[in-house]
């Protein structure tokens, strides 16, 4: 799960219900049992009330220039159903992060975007897949490949990516649990390994690029509970054909929470699902990188071990600054980067790239804004 | 510097009175022209303040003529975004009404907090997490009630209005609640209008007014590295049909060219208060000289120069000019306030609401007071300080160098008087210089230039009419005053040629006025047919989006006391280089039930009811003049939709307003521009049903829900007229100064001539003369003059009146006025006239009686 994203839009939901003085009922609560079907599920689900979609990936252009990029697109809803008929009325806003780490030429590039629907410059269809704010989209063509487009004054991207692997479902057959407290929950579902082709444009040249993405959608209407400080998540494509998502919560106490949890699909596509305790994700002393911007220091490479699968891999920063700082959306600094893997399978090396998503390290710990 | 000190400054503090009139006289002719000039700024600076800091950093702006832009439309502008950042707008009118307080217009903004920040900065009075510039999702939380409203400080701190604060405002016929959720710092956006802003999100404010579907315009903040005129002409070629791009300027500029027209009568007005006050220099100047002869001749025997003789009298006119001009400017700005009050009724009701605030006193007018008064009192002092220096010096002083001894009739004296008042008349022949009556001004001028030539001339032809049937049926003294104005017409003539100047203004303002006001008159009893008049309760004239809720409409159109509605709806459009009015309105009803007054053609009725559903219209009389079309003529109408191209069918009669109105049936209007809520309706009545019990009734049905005024046709028809008179107000009041500045003028030279007549009235006391003949000798020269200034005054009046009604309005305004003489008005100011002016002699006459019985001992 992209906490990131959950943060963000639960402390601005929570601001704006505040300030709205209703606390929102009429969203729709996440159940068990509620079947996932794609490509139909790609669309927009507006009864429920926090909704994304995130994309990662690394990519290369036939010179070996090495790109990571981000593209992610929230939903967050403020009212259900506005009083107000007026086509500018906010039912829902939707806010874009779109970031480019130039890892040959070292260098991170982020842009975010918030909009309201309005006539229609902003929005998430729900017949088919289709998201967008103004000219930023993510949709779904006629041969079922995703394709994202966003550029920026800086950079652009316009991306092909194929479902290429089946989806991975997360908890119970896409129903993942959040926390103790009932209701807190999510329907969640990933493709993990999108091979993708496109364009990356910066300073001003367009490059062919390949390379694989991952891709993330998340929808529900409460999700959290409030005592993580931050989270560590981690999304790793291994050249073996395995795939593996893991995320640790740190909860105030600087223990790590029971929930964390995480998926290993093996190369054909099996799913083992890791519980806390599964797993150690640990910061690799003296390797830590400190936010000229923001102040935070993020470890910025990690010993990652899952004894259950044989691997022990050393997981390390492409680019030591991918920190974003998204004041005019979400309005949360976090550091969200491509990653270069190494290490060893049952004691054969492997390699492999992935994404790592750090929150919690920049500004007032998240349990104490959602307090 | 001492000889200067001993001949021009001891002089004029020797003759205070003098000095101090024409001082004053020089003062009010700029205090007027600076206030006129504050005014004229005023109105527009209300308006064009609010445009600049209201606009941002708007470089261009994407509009719609009449109702808006179509929101469907904004989705597809996405390209703009290669141009620079993008933000719509919504912006609109309220009014507040507060118990303890006057009803105060607001004006709206709706803006998407999201996109806005690129154009305008909102800082907040009290910080929010974020500090006093919130971030855009913390703003939007302030801003997502529908009924949340951030004021500005500066209006709510005086008003008891803060956070949390509820308000009731008024928008058409509706009443609206809103909650105060923050207040904005004095700066930015909220320091415009007196801080009369309300910023609501742009949904909100589609609800509050109404405009679902439409937002006022799309501001757009160019990139950096953008240049305006390419930017502008890139988007020109790219907008669909409908949209237009703009510099938020032009606005501004529309309604400048709107106000144009009133603003230079104004101005023309203010000067003639001045030019008086020029003529007094002139005139005192004159006295100086011809009074000082003897002096000037033994200085020029002591070897002064004729430049140093010219130089001292300029120097006097230079000393009352700098006095009178710094006088000026303060009393100016004082003048302001109360002319400001007597206009600013007028520009909000027929063209824009504006909140009037005198303008500061910027080096602007310190300049223009510098300006108008140093040179143009040289200019006018010149002509005597010339003649002064000609003065030669044996004759002078041998007192052979007699000025005048008696004035003759010389007729090549007539020639320069003549050709003057032949160029009058030949400059009221010609057209408009951009719909501005400059050549008709020019020969106003030219013919009061020539009247005033004339002066002379009539004063010693009237003089000597008068001499013998006085003698015959007045007393002595009557007959000693008319010989001495006879005798000092050469001294007379300037101050008698000022007040008549100033009268003859008077009188042609007056019958103008009289004229028009007949002629409205007659209008408003033929137009205004219908019994009731219904309108939105918070609206006034320029309000666009205020309008009728269909519901209200509903209930009157049902009700069984009415016989027939007609639902119009004007709308403002940009055309040639200004704003015309649009209106649409129901062809059928008006034809049976109104009644319009055609100008053209004359079969209009049959012509109009030919118009219905066609894209035709019949336009107004000013809109026909000003545009220059006429029956027949295909005009270009700006449309949401592009340009629409409709046919003159005919040209009416109205005196409503200025900028010309293009009226299509009520279809026609909503194939072009939509189909919104109705501006107001006129109601014809059933039968029998009494107008007053209809209202009440109507009221009562409507009840609170909605705020209507319902006005009936007796009132309706009362409330054009005083609007009318208001608008003249500011005219009559200029008037009045440039009179007292002509009286003063009279007083001033009676003065003079009295001070120089000292042997001659002590002779008169030795054989005989009581105090009382003396009294009521000079009393009666100041009545002769007065009589002569009225008279003259009457006949050049009458001429400037033809001008004025048949040139200058017709030009400037579009209006055709019947003449019609206002005879009563005159005959009752002619009288109050000449009695001002031998109130005027008053003091002179006193000081005449006095000196004599100084002399006796």
């Amino acid at each position: 799960m992209r906490q990131a994203g959950i943060a963000a839009t639960m402390v601005l939901a929570a601001m704006l219900a505040a300030s709205a003085q209703s606390p929102s009922p009429g969203w729709k609560a996440a159940v068990v049992g509620r079947t996932i079907k794609l490509p139909a599920d790609h669309a927009s689900h507006p009864e429920y009330k926090l909704e994304w979609w995130y994309y990662t990936g690394n990519v290369e252009a036939a010179d070996a220039h090495r790109f990571g990029y981000q593209l992610t697109f929230f939903r967050v809803g403020l009212d259900p159903a506005p009083a107000n008929r007026s086509a500018w009325a906010v039912r829902d806003l939707f806010m874009t992060h779109v970031a480019l780490t130039d890892v040959s030429g070292r260098r991170y590039h982020f842009t975010d975007r918030m909009n309201r629907a309005g006539p229609g410059w902003a929005g998430a269809t729900v017949d088919r897949y289709r998201v967008w704010n103004d000219d930023w989209e993510a949709t779904i063509d006629s041969q079922g490949r995703h394709r994202l487009s966003a550029s920026t004054a800086e950079f652009g991207i316009d991306l092909s990516l194929a479902e290429d692997r089946p989806v991975v479902l997360h908890g119970e057959r896409g129903f993942s649990s959040k926390g103790s407290a009932a209701g807190n929950a999510s329907l969640y579902y990933s493709l993990t390994r999108m091979p993708t082709r496109g364009a990356i444009t910066i300073d001003g040249r367009k490059l062919a690029v390949t390379g694989l993405s991952w891709m993330d959608h998340e929808f529900g209407t409460s999700f959290l509970e409030a005592q993580q400080v931050g989270w560590d998540w981690f999304s790793i494509q291994l050249e073996d054909g395995r795939d593996l998502m893991l995320f640790q919560l740190r909860r105030t106490d600087g223990s790590i929470d029971p929930h964390s949890s995480g998926t290993l699909v093996d190369a054909g596509s099996g799913l083992h699902t890791l519980n806390a305790g599964t797993f150690h994700l640990q910061p690799r002393a003296g390797r830590t990188w400190r936010s000229p911007v923001s102040g935070a220091r993020y470890p910025v490479s990690w010993q990652v071990s899952v004894p259950s699968a044989g691997l022990d891999l050393i997981v390390t920063a492409a680019v030591d600054d991918q920190e974003l700082h998204t004041e005019g959306s979400t309005g949360v600094t976090y550091w969200e980067g491509a990653i270069d893997v190494t290490g060893q399978s049952h004691s054969r090396p492997v390699q492999g790239r992935g994404y790592l998503e750090m929150t919690g390290y920049a500004g007032p710990s998240m349990g104490t804004v959602l307090r | 510097m001492r000889f200067f000190s001993w001949f021009v400054l001891r002089r004029m503090a020797q003759e205070p009175l003098r000095t101090a009139s024409t001082a004053l006289g020089v003062a009010l002719g700029v205090a007027v022209v600076i206030a006129i000039q504050l005014t004229n700024a005023s109105s527009l600076a209300g308006f064009t303040t609010a445009l600049n800091v209201v606009s941002g950093r708007a470089g261009l702006e994407i509009a719609s003529p009449g109702t808006g832009v179509d929101e469907t439309l904004i989705p597809a502008l996405g390209w703009l975004r290669e141009f620079g950042d993008i933000s719509p707008v919504i912006e609109g009118q309220l009014v507040l009404r507060q118990p303890g307080h006057p009803a105060e217009r607001l004006r709206l903004l709706g803006v998407d907090v999201l996109r806005d920040r690129a154009i305008r900065d909102y800082v907040l009075l009290s910080p929010t997490a974020t500090g006093q510039t919130p971030a855009p999702r913390e703003f939007l939380s302030l801003l997502l009630d529908p009924s949340s409203a951030v004021l500005t400080a500066r209006f709510s701190a005086p008003r008891g209005l803060r956070v949390r604060s509820t308000l009731t405002v008024e928008v058409g016929d509706r009443r609206v609640p809103l909650t105060i959720t923050a207040l904005l710092a004095d700066e930015g956006p909220a320091r415009v209008l007196d801080g009369r802003l309300v910023l609501m999100d742009i949904a909100a404010a589609q609800q509050v007014l109404g405009t679902f579907g439409r937002v006022t315009r799309v501001d757009l903040r160019l990139a950096a590295d953008t240049s305006v005129d390419t930017a502008e002409r890139a988007i020109a070629s790219r907008l669909p049909a409908g949209l237009q791009v703009r510099r938020p300027a032009q606005r501004g500029q529309q309604v400048e060219n709107m106000l144009a027209a009133f603003h230079l009568n104004l101005t023309a007005l203010s000067y003639i208060a001045l030019i008086v006050g020029l003529f007094l220099v002139y005139n005192t100047i004159s006295v100086s000289v011809l009074s000082r002869r003897a002096e000037i001749g033994t200085l020029r025997g002591l070897g002064i120069t004729r430049a140093e003789v010219r130089a001292l009298f300029l120097g006097e006119a230079a000393i009352l000019a700098v006095v009178g001009g710094a006088v000026g400017l303060l009393l100016g700005r004082l003048l302001a306030i109360w002319t400001i009050a007597l206009t600013s009724t007028t520009v909000s009701t027929l063209y824009i609401a504006t909140a009037a605030a005198p303008p500061a006193l910027t080096w602007r007018y310190v300049l223009l007071a510098c300006v108008t008064s140093l040179p143009l009192s040289l200019l006018a002092a010149l002509v005597p300080a010339q003649e002064a220096s000609g003065v030669s010096p044996t004759a002078a002083t041998r007192g052979i160098d007699d000025v005048e001894p008696r004035p003759r009739f010389r007729l090549r004296g007539l020639w320069l008087p003549a050709m003057l008042l032949g160029a009058g008349a030949w400059l009221a022949t010609l057209g408009p210089v951009g719909n501005l009556p400059l050549f008709g001004y020019a020969a106003a001028v030219a013919i009061v230039l020539g009247a005033s030539f004339l002066v002379p001339a009539i004063l010693v032809l009237v003089t000597r009419l008068l001499l013998a049937p006085v003698r015959r049926l007045m007393r002595v003294e009557d007959w000693l005053a008319v010989n001495n104005v006879s005798a000092s017409v050469p001294r007379l003539s300037i101050s008698i040629a000022a007040l008549a100047v100033s009268l003859s203004m008077m009188v042609a303002i007056a019958v103008m006025i009289g004229s028009f006001r007949d002629t409205v008159s007659y209008w408003v009893a033929q137009t205004l047919q219908a019994d009731l008049f219904v309108s939105p309760g918070a609206r006034q004239q320029p309000g666009p989006d205020e309008t009728l809720s269909p519901d209200v409409v509903d209930l009157i159109t049902s009700s069984p006391d009415v016989a027939a509605v007609d639902r119009f709806r004007s709308i403002d459009v940009p055309y040639a280089d200004t704003r015309v009015r649009v209106g649409g309105s129901d062809f059928d009803v008006l034809l049976t039930r109104g009644t319009l007054l055609f100008k053209a053609p004359a079969d209009a009725r049959a012509e109009m009811r030919a118009a219905i559903g066609q894209d035709a219209v019949v336009v107004s009389e000013s809109f026909s003049l000003k545009q220059r079309v006429s029956v027949g003529s295909i005009v270009s109408l700006p449309t949401p939709h592009g340009s629409v191209e409709v046919r003159v069918a005919a040209v009416y009669f109205d005196y409503s307003n200025d900028r010309g109105v293009v009226m299509m049936d009520r279809s026609t209007f909503e194939r072009h521009y939509g189909e919104i809520g109705a501006s107001g309706m006129t109601v014809y009545l059933a039968p029998n049903v009494d107008p007053d019990a209809a209202r009440e009734r109507l009221l009562a049905s409507i009840g609170d829900a909605h705020n209507v005024v319902i006005n009936t046709q007796a009132w309706l028809r009362a409330e054009v007229l005083r609007i009318f008179d208001s608008t003249f107000a500011i005219t009559y009041a200029l008037e009045l100064v440039a009179i007292v500045v002509a009286i003063l003028g009279v007083a001033g030279t009676l003065l003079t001539l009295i001070l120089e007549r000292e042997a001659e009235l002590t002779v008169l006391r030795l054989i005989g003369t009581t105090r009382a003949q003396i009294r009521r000798m000079v009393m009666g020269e100041a009545a002769v003059i007065g009589a002569a200034s009225q008279a003259i005054g009457l006949c050049v009046g009458l001429a400037l009146s033809l001008v004025l009604i048949y040139v200058v309005n017709v030009q400037s305004f579009g209006w055709t006025i019947q003449f019609h003489l206002p005879g009563m008005f005159l005959v009752q100011s002619s009288a109050l006239m000449v009695l001002a002016t031998t109130m005027a002699g008053l003091y002179p006459a006193r000081r005449a009686a006095r000196l004599t019985l100084k002399q006796d001992q």
